[in-house]
């Protein structure tokens, strides 16, 4: 966990690999089969090209990061705002960063508000967005 | 599980899924937490009950024939941490359509209780379908 919550800090970075296993261990794991991501024939005859990744798995992704950086805090009262620019797809290695925007205090209470982007091994964005988490001030 | 599914075109503002009941088993949260490549902390993790409240909307309605629906967004905020074993209900319903060219747009939110009604967490997801 980051042991100070600093404006411009940056938060550890998450990098992944990205497989048609990993997609399909996904859909079983969240119950969705839609086969844009499981059914490789299906997916190549759509204009996506080929099977994609689910944008929730992404998304579990940055959830690793900022529970990496702010613990139980971001499980209990994190808030998240993310945009899916473009598909991850079997073969891409994502990485995510983040950092931390600005520090906000009201009413006795402190909140962290955090960008993040997730690229591909292109250089693509592939999810970008905002998250807030609220701290007790010890760890500032 | 097992629900009755209706069009995308009966889909309208206002419409409320059948609420959606998940019993979060160890199995369950251990095959995620595979899936997702991480080592988990005794809790359930927010995204897994995210995952379950999005099955029970995309579950609950059929795509127009032929096309592909894309996650365009997603907005979330966690209330509380739930254990492992905990059963969630999940109230999820239809925000807007918007419908321009041959794009139309499905704002779907939801919020998740506990078995104490207490809410866990709330959400909307933006999907797009090429119609």
């Amino acid at each position: 966990m980051l042991t100070e919550i600093q404006e411009g800090k940056a938060l550890n970075p998450v990098v992944k690999y990205i497989t048609q296993e990993k997609i399909n261990l996904y859909a079983e794991a969240s119950g969705d089969f839609n086969p844009i991501h499981v059914d490789e024939s299906f997916a190549a005859k759509t204009p996506l090209g080929g099977t994609i990744a689910h944008g929730m798995l992404n998304l579990a992704y940055v959830s690793e990061m900022m529970t990496s950086a702010f613990g139980r805090s971001w499980l209990s009262e994190g808030k998240l705002r993310a945009r899916f620019k473009e598909p991850a797809r079997p073969g891409d290695t994502l990485t995510i960063n983040g950092k931390i925007g600005c520090v906000e205090q009201k009413d006795d209470v402190s909140y962290a508000n955090c960008s993040f982007e997730c690229r591909n091994q292109k250089g693509e964005i592939i999810v970008m967005g905002e998250t807030r988490v609220k701290f007790s001030n010890d760890k500032k | 599980m097992s629900v009755k599914t209706i069009s995308y075109g009966e889909l309208i503002p206002g419409y409320k899924f059948p609420p959606a009941i998940y019993e979060l088993r160890a199995s369950l949260v251990s095959k995620y937490l595979k899936a997702v490549d991480s080592a988990g902390d005794g809790f359930v993790p927010p995204l897994a009950i995210t995952a379950c409240a999005i099955a029970a909307m995309t579950g609950s309605f059929s795509p127009p024939s032929g096309t592909i629906v894309i996650h365009a967004s997603q907005e979330l905020e966690f209330f509380k941490l739930v254990p492992i074993g905990a059963t969630i209900e999940c109230h999820t319903g239809v925000a807007q359509k918007i419908t321009r060219g041959k794009m139309s747009v499905l704002i779907l939110e939801f919020e998740v209780f506990d078995k104490g009604k207490e809410k866990v967490q709330s959400g909307r997801a933006t999907i797009a379908v090429p119609t």
